[in-house]
């Protein structure tokens, strides 16, 4: 049962003291309306009205931070099952697993890869976020000295693996106030997990299998003072992961089992199933999945997933057709036909925008479809194009009649040549390479 | 603590049968009822929860062909029975998505020769099939009523309609007891709008099977695996308009930058992964048919579908 922001208002202490990071006691009551914000945040609010407000404000799954410093990142607080409910916030980290069995050189070659590797789409760098050291020795001089190793050679959000208290203990005199994340405990050993993780104020991984006793055990820590927790849900196989992951979700969101709210966590390690575990991992529901280092293609395919599913789906899918200008054309500049699939506009823009030669887009309507599709379908066409010319007005905002098309509507330049009577200049299939191709044939057309 | 991933839905998927076998009047060596689902797809332990079928896609001229697979696949891309074979016997597919890509050829008129290339595949592989017939509205109706003919009594999969063009299709499926592919452009409305005019001349439901259109990992695929989730919800909900299983084929996969400007000895993983990623979240997203190109990707999405259920010892390996 949701509380409206004034009947909380009511049970804050009205100090406006600012502590919570809001400015008065009412927008904080606004937030936690929202769900946007955390009742620990206020100091000031006794036991009762904590627990009251507790259950039905704090946002159903709580946020974690992992790491310090630019590399830290940030999961949980999600609201919905389906990404076209609203939109998924905080996408999982990816972190490369190494052990201390093998040769510090492997460790510092993954840990410099995660630190200098990254490819940019649409604008945005993608990255994976960073190390998971596993303790396969037991030794925790070698878990000390691989942490370290690590350390060495970036700053990177952590997770500490190992089923040893003296290895954590040695690992986190070297890394401790990174806030690496440690895992796991369990219901025989959350009493010392619980410790460290409060002495060094660390995100704690529990790890049971089964709803009833990770709930239980996430309660025992939130006893022992522990509420940073991120939930490994040991899985029998991938399903079984989606399945569980699935549960927990939607048991938080509706807060049936507020003590499941938590992001959860996977090791996507094995032998044939470890991209299959990762591509379902990132759809539904992990926050922290940790794998051996992938091959560059899955790196690439399994970022590049993670981008496409934490994008805000309220994004449309189809642009308004008309005539866009991209800086402030005059009226020799050169006029880019491209069709109204929202992903190819922005693709284009985004590079035209760089080659910072002002031009217009006219942009027609293939229902949103891109330009590969519509050409096959038909649905771009010399009528559709001869129209749109005559609709958006073109022949008045240039002073030539000379139309770029997209590479892949090739086979179509001589009937728009013909039903428009425009020269067409068939431009390049890829976006990627419209710079060069103004700079090369736009400008020699002109002279 | 009890949990139902089932949350109360009424509507079930139903089902399209692909491939006849001796006994159903066909020569296939299996039959499958696809769809049937009440829940959401590769759970545990769930029987309703569905596990997708893997089509190789081949064609029967592979002048636009990828030079990815025409590389990997060799001198196999020039004999269309032999490719279909290889997709059975060595790949591991479960269906062969034949594209008659010798009709797209200009002014292409020898519809007899669809009829022989199409006998040369049924004769080759025992796998059920689907059928891509042409791209030009012209002779829509002659190339898919030779295919419908040739393979009458076999189940096939025909496609593809879309709205403004489901015709033809729709004739020669009704004709021959085929099934058909239905696509629309990425939106739970359209899709609906499409299988209600097929139904409106007379196609059943049960031999429809939709396509979402699938914009391949980076770009645009989050419109579709939406797109999927959507459909399949409103089916679950009750809709008996959108209750038809899926078929999903990221088609420009081997074309985006990322495969075609990999290194060269990286090429061929490269499609392989952006294919195979692809595959997986869409049958999360619920697809029933996943079609690649590339013969490698085969069997790693079949492992895959294979491993995702119990027994996979996925604890045992930490
Ligand atoms: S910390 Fe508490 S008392 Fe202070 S402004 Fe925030 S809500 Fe009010």
């Amino acid at each position: 049962m949701a509380l409206k922001a004034l009947d909380i208002y009511k049970l804050l202490p009205k100090k406006n003291c600012k502590e919570c990071g809001d400015p008065t006691c009412l927008t904080f009551a606004m937030k936690l309306a929202g769900g946007k914000a955390d009742v620990d945040l206020c100091p000031y609010l006794d036991d009762q009205s904590k627990s009251v407000l507790g259950a039905t404000t704090r946002p159903p799954i709580r946020l974690i931070k992992i790491g310090v410093g630019e590399r830290s990142f940030a999961v949980g607080e999600e609201f919905v099952l389906y990404r076209h409910d609203k939109t998924f916030y905080h996408p999982p980290g990816i972190l490369f697993k190494v052990s201390d069995t093998q040769e510090p050189e492997e460790i510092t070659a993954t840990t410099i890869r995660v630190r200098d590797e990254s490819f940019t789409r649409i604008g945005t760098e993608l990255r994976f976020n960073g190390i998971a050291i596993e303790n396969a020795s037991g030794s925790p001089d070698a878990f000390a000295r691989a942490v370290t190793t690590v350390e060495e050679s970036a700053d990177l959000p952590l997770v500490l693996i190992s089923k040893n208290t003296d290895a954590f203990n040695a690992a986190l005199i070297q890394v401790g106030s990174y806030q690496p994340l440690i895992h796991a405990a369990t219901k025989q050993n959350f009493r010392e997990m619980c410790a460290l993780a409060k002495k060094h104020s660390c995100p704690l991984v529990i790890k049971a299998h089964g709803l009833d006793d990770l709930a239980g055990l996430a309660k025992d820590c939130v006893t022992e003072g522990v509420k940073k927790l991120v939930m490994d849900i040991s899985p029998q196989s991938p399903g079984d992961f989606i399945t569980i992951s699935t549960a927990i979700r939607q048991l938080v969101i509706t807060r049936q089992s507020p003590d499941l709210g938590y992001p959860v966590f996977l090791d996507a390690t094995h032998p044939h199933l470890q991209d299959a575990a990762i591509a379902l991992g990132i759809v539904k529901y992990a926050s922290v999945i940790i794998t051996p280092p992938l091959s560059p293609a899955s790196a690439k395919a399994a970022l590049t997933l993670r981008q496409n599913i934490y994008t805000d789906p309220q994004k449309p899918i189809q642009m308004n057709p008309g005539l866009y200008r991209v800086g402030t054309p005059g009226k020799d500049a050169p006029v880019l036909l491209t069709v109204n699939f929202s992903l190819t506009f922005f693709t284009l823009e985004g590079y035209l925008e760089s080659t910072r030669i002002p031009c217009f887009m006219l942009i027609v309507d293939t229902e949103g479809l891109s330009v590969l599709t519509a050409v096959a379908a038909g649905k771009l066409n010399e009528t559709l194009v001869r129209d749109s010319i005559r609709k958006f007005d073109v022949e008045h905002e240039v002073s030539h009649k000379t139309l770029i098309i997209p590479g892949y509507s090739a086979p179509l330049s001589g009937r728009i040549e013909e039903a428009t009577g425009w020269n067409v200049m068939v431009g390049p299939r890829d976006a990627a390479e419209i710079g060069e191709y103004l700079h090369e044939q736009w400008k020699n057309h002109e002279s | 603590m009890g949990y139902d991933l089932h949350f109360g839905w009424t509507g079930a998927i139903g089902r399209v049968i692909l491939g006849a076998t001796r006994a159903d009047g066909g020569t296939r060596k299996i039959s499958y009822h696809i769809g049937g689902e009440t829940t959401l797809p590769l759970l545990d332990k769930d029987p309703l929860s569905p596990t997708p079928l893997v089509a190789l896609e081949i064609c029967d001229n592979p002048e636009y062909w990828s030079p990815i697979i025409k590389n990997f696949c060799g001198d196999l891309v020039n004999t269309v029975d032999e490719w279909a074979k290889t997709a059975e016997t060595v790949y591991g597919a479960d269906l062969v998505r034949l594209y008659l890509t010798s009709t797209r050829q200009r002014n292409f008129s020898d519809i007899a020769s669809v009829g022989k290339t199409l006998e040369a595949v049924l004769s080759a592989t025992a796998l059920p099939l689907i059928i891509e017939g042409s791209n030009e509205p012209r002779i829509d109706s002659e190339v898919f009523l030779k295919c419908g003919e040739t393979a009458q009594g076999e189940k096939l999969l025909l496609g593809t309609a879309e709205a403004g063009r489901y015709r033809s299709i729709a004739a020669a499926a009704l004709a021959y007891n085929h099934s058909l592919i239905a696509q629309s452009p990425i939106d739970v409305n359209l899709a609906k709008q499409l299988n209600i005019l097929l139904r409106e001349i007379g196609v059943q439901r049960d031999h429809i099977m939709i396509d979402p259109y699938t914009g391949t990992l980076g770009y645009g695929f989050e419109y579709s695996y939406s797109a999927m989730e959507r459909i399949r919800f409103s089916a679950l909900k009750g809709d008996t308009d959108l209750a038809m299983p899926m078929i999903c084929s990221a088609i420009d996969s081997l074309t985006i930058k990322e495969v075609r400007e990999a290194e060269p000895a990286l090429q061929d993983e490269m499609a392989v992964r952006w294919e195979f990623y692809t595959g997986i979240a869409a049958a999360a997203a619920g697809a029933e048919i996943i079609c690649v190109r590339h013969p490698k990707t085969v069997g790693m999405l079949k492992l895959a579908f294979a491993g995702i259920r119990s027994g996979a010892d996925f604890t045992d390996v930490k």
